[in-house]
């Protein structure tokens, strides 16, 4: 059965069509063109599609759309506020969290939802809380390096101690349309 | 030549290069980082074209089966499906009258089984349809009637080659067997290849050894596990020509395979190589790009394939398993006498594998070696590659079994090793397995293990390949440079290239662009995979931007009128040797170079093939085990390797802990099982287990530059060795826990647990 709703996606009202059975992770990436969020299997098992609803990181795979209206959904296009990253997007690029990057967007996810509940994680701690996004690229140290270094950052921030340069590539910490071209491919439409 | 050992932590070497710094041997971000961590990365299930249809597979539910009827109608009649192919719809397609066209088409007549044909494992494409949706696609699959008969499978490489087997392909012919060893037969079956090699005379040898030791170990096959799945967007335009957008470690190998298998004229396919979510051997097309140009030649609109986890499983390359058979013997002085391996590689229905069993050898002095080795078929999907092709499997044989013997020789395995291995021109096999030693504290490891605790060591080898490469290089009128060439990113190499031509033309490498072209724009370049991209597209880079450097030198010496020899490139400018006053910046010669007589200034550079030398990874494991319940944990992981240069050290630490944990995994937990019926049994990551955050601990990387000459700056080919060690690593670090020594992986905990009573031990 078609029907009309409303998505908040990263503050912004998403009206859409869909089916009663239409998942979460479909109508964002189909219908909303947030594609951010990947499908590694749709069984709930790797974690690829995390978004967040009302903070709480859920596998969107496994969410049906109908049931997320009248939620705050953020994906991980919404987790950057203008052209200032998250000290968790920037932790995993100077960090080397990240590889090939299809796992990334559901690791950020899930490690700022870790990190907002529990801001002092141990190194422990932060692999307990990743266990449901699977990474093939990594080995998951620098990731686990990334969340850490992200955390003592934000604690920094909370204590108004000044920030920790962490030495980014100057190039990439402009405007987010910066031409980082190895990801896109000329020919696409 | 000594190696230098370099320390490495995630935070060195991070200087800015603003001040003549070198731009190699920087652990800059990925240059694709700032996409991928914003969700703007275009992966190719992130296209959408307008007016796309989705493609769905009709699988076969038998391993092994003869067709009897296939009928589409049903489906073909959908309101909105807009393509069926099978291999009916195929032949009709292409009304072949004469039989010269009837060769030049077998390959696209075998890409699904003909009505009394047979199928040949589970999970085989029987027909594909194209619909509005993902959903009705699936639905009309459904709808297609296939009528079969089934007939037994065969599974087990073992089984496979005896006589009376059933066979996988009707038309493989017996072939002459062994008459010795541990599958000695007058006659095998079901054999897709074979490798016999013989270096000396291993019987000669085995007289001279004071003891002999043979095992027989066997390793299940298993799948890369890419989190993105294999995903294609194809689409045709009214003369015919060919676009697809694809998940692949090689543009230009998938155009020659379309081409190649659909008779296409290449000028006629374009493909453009999305951001790859990972690969690991098994992206190299043929899995869904084929069938997916097949669809939208019919339905003359995108069309969209995206496998699911499951097909991933059922239908996609994963790594052979095997069965190796190794005997060795040694002196009481300890050295080697001779060495000889017997291997079947289950290759499903395809081939490939065997070759690797000569790397049981390992990087030791053995005069005396021989190797006989077979494909064989199984009602299995063929297999791929997995980060170095066959070099778990046959470390796992080599290295476990050294391990065992120095068990019971009484003599140390890193010793022994280190006292038994090659040298050679620019190779570091010594100096890298010291080095994880050294960092593990291997000589004092005693001392710092408790009950139910083990260690072990293991060391691969792996040389990387090179192929041809090509690239440009600008500099632009602000001085900027730029790099565009047809290089599939695969392990952060547009890093690496940017960095190389950085350091080349004396400019920071955040002053570096890169973007891959088409295989339309794009010079050729050969795929990612084999370890060859740094070596081989690196030189070319290298080589662009020196041709490049020498515009810009040219154009400086003219401005500033002194000879070029007199000048010197570095910080973004060009100035007089000893005369910090006359200079000309980069971005000024950008921009006189465009009034100049030659021009923008463009450098290009090509490389097609030099000897690449060999790499060795060594890792060292403690690991401790639960006598009550057989589970087995990782307590301390460390790795080496040489890299030859490292040019960017954060990446090449993920490249060796990535393919660390890959190989440990494979001992660990991964297996793809397959039913008596020939059914794959475990296709979903439920059953078909990973390593999560918490089946690993950290890991220590240390890092030998043993540089090689002929790569750029001395690199080596880094991205698959780190997998060779694991298995045979994990499964001797369990064996010095338990007492016990598995020859079978993964070491499931029933497994272990098995072990141990069978053997009495704990
Ligand atoms: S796609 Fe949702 S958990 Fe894998
Ligand atoms: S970076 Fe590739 S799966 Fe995590």
């Amino acid at each position: 059965m078609r029907q009309l709703i409303e998505l908040n996606v990263n503050g912004e009202v998403y009206p859409i069509d869909v089916e009663g059975r239409t998942r979460l992770l479909d109508a964002l990436r189909d219908k909303c063109l947030l594609t951010g969020a990947k499908e590694g299997c749709s069984t709930g098992d790797c974690g690829a599609c995390t978004v967040l609803l009302d903070s709480m990181p859920v596998t969107s795979c496994l969410v049906l759309a109908a049931s997320a209206v009248g939620k705050q959904i953020t994906t991980i296009e919404g987790v950057a506020k203008g052209e200032a990253l998250h000290p968790v997007q920037r932790a995993f690029m100077d960090l080397g969290g990240l590889q090939c990057g299809i796992c990334t967007p559901g690791m950020i996810m899930t490690s700022i939802a870790l990190l907002e509940e529990n801001p002092n994680a141990t190194r422990d701690e932060i692999r307990y809380g990743l266990q449901g996004n699977l990474c093939r690229c990594t080995g998951y140290d620098k990731i686990v390096d990334a969340v850490q270094a992200a955390a003592h950052e934000m604690d920094g921030r909370r204590r108004g101690t000044p920030r920790v340069e962490t030495g980014g590539n100057p190039a990439m910490a402009g405007p987010l349309q910066a031409d980082t071209t190895g990801g896109r491919s000329p020919g696409a439409r | 030549m000594t190696a230098t050992e370099t320390k490495t932590t995630t935070t060195n070497g991070r200087t800015d290069g603003a001040n003549g710094v070198h731009q190699i041997g920087r652990s800059v971000p990925r240059i694709d980082a700032l996409d991928k961590v914003t969700g703007r990365a275009q992966y190719t299930a992130d296209l959408h074209l307008p007016g796309t249809c989705y493609g769905a597979f009709l699988r076969s539910p038998h391993a092994h089966a003869r067709v009897v009827s296939i009928d589409t109608s049903e489906a073909e009649r959908m309101p909105g499906v807009v393509a069926v192919i099978s291999a009916a719809s195929i032949a009709r397609d292409l009304a072949i009258v004469v039989e010269e066209e009837m060769h030049a088409a077998r390959r696209v007549l075998s890409l699904f089984p003909n009505v009394g044909g047979k199928v040949t494992y589970h999970g085989q494409k029987i027909a594909a349809v194209a619909a509005a949706t993902k959903e009705l696609a699936e639905e009309a699959c459904e709808r297609i009637k296939v009528e079969y008969e089934v007939l037994p499978p065969v599974i087990d490489v073992r089984e496979a080659v005896k006589e009376g087997a059933p066979l996988v392909h009707d038309e493989t012919k017996p072939v002459d067997g062994l008459d010795h060893g541990p599958f000695a037969a007058p006659t095998l079956f079901n054999i897709a290849g074979q490798n016999h090699r013989n270096e000396g005379d291993v019987d000669a040898g085995f007289r001279e050894a004071d003891r002999i030791f043979e095992d027989t170990y066997v390793i299940p096959r298993a799948h890369q596990t890419y989190i993105e799945p294999q995903s294609t967007v194809a689409d045709v335009a009214r003369d015919g020509s060919v676009t697809v957008w694809t998940s692949t470690q090689g543009h230009f190998a998938v155009r020659s395979n379309l081409a190649n298998s659909l008779r296409i004229p290449l000028s006629k396919i374009n493909v453009i190589g999305m951001t790859i979510g990972g690969g690991f051997g098994a992206k190299f097309g043929g899995i869904v790009d084929t069938y997916c140009v097949l669809l939208a030649q019919k339905a003359r609109r995108p069309v969209k394939i995206i496998y699911t986890r499951e097909e991933e499983f059922l239908d996609a390359k994963p790594a052979p398993g095997a069965v190796i058979t190794v005997k060795t013997g040694v002196k009481e002085d300890g050295t080697i006498t001779a060495r000889q391996a017997w291997a079947l590689w289950d290759t499903g229905v395809g081939s490939g594998g065997c070759y690797a069993t000569n790397r049981v050898k390992g990087v030791y002095k053995i005069e005396h070696f021989k190797v006989d080795a077979y494909d064989v078929h199984t009602n299995k999907p063929a297999p791929g590659a997995y980060r170095a092709p066959g070099a778990p499997q046959a470390t796992f044989a080599g290295e476990t079994q050294l391990n065992r013997i120095c068990a019971a020789m009484g003599w140390d395995p890193v010793e022994f090793r280190l006292k038994n291995m090659r040298e050679g021109d620019q190779i570091a096999f010594k100096e890298t397995l010291q080095a994880v030693a050294d960092r593990a504290g291997w000589a004092k490891r005693q001392s710092k293990t408790g009950p139910n605790e083990g260690w072990g060591v293991a060391v691969g080898e792996w040389t990387n390949g090179a192929g041809p490469a090509s690239a440009v290089v600008s500099v632009h009128e602000d001085g900027k440079v730029h790099v565009f060439y047809g290089l599939m990113d695969l392990t952060g190499t547009d890093t690496a290239m940017a960095q190389i031509a950085a350091e080349v033309l004396g400019v920071r490498y955040e002053d570096v662009t890169v973007s891959r072209g088409d295989t339309n724009s794009a010079p050729f370049g050969t795929a990612s995979g084999g370890s060859v991209v740094t070596f081989s597209f690196g030189n070319a880079v290298k080589r662009a931007a020196e041709d490049a450097k020498k515009r810009l030198l040219e154009l400086a010496a003219d401005h500033l009128e002194v000879a070029v020899e007199d000048l010197e490139l570095a910080n973004g400018r060009v100035s007089v040797k000893g005369n910090d006053e006359s200079l000309v910046t980069v971005a000024q010669l950008g921009q006189m170079a465009l009034r100049s007589k030659g021009g923008p200034i463009v450098g290009h550079g090509s490389f097609a093939s030099e000897p690449s030398a060999t790499t060795t990874a060594a890792q060292i494991v403690k690991v401790s085990f639960d006598p009550d319940t057989g589970q087995v944990r990782l307590r301390k992981l460390y790795g080496s390797l040489d890299v030859g240069k490292a040019l960017n050290p954060m990446a090449c630490e993920g490249q060796m802990e990535g393919g660390l944990v890959q190989g440990f995994a494979w001992g660990l937990m991964e297996q793809m099982r397959y039913a008596e019926d020939g059914r794959n049994w475990n296709p979903g990551l439920l059953d078909y287990r990973v390593p999560t955050t918490l089946d690993f601990p950290d890991i220590e990387s240390v890092m030998v530059e043993m540089p090689t000459k002929n790569g750029p700056f001395g690199v080596k080919g880094i991205g698959e060795p780190p997998i060779a060690p694991g298995v045979a690593c994990l499964v001797s670090a369990v064996a010095d826990a338990t007492g016990v020594w598995i020859n079978e992986v993964p070491l499931t905990p029933e497994r272990v647990l098995h072990a141990i009573k069978a053997n009495g031990k704990k």
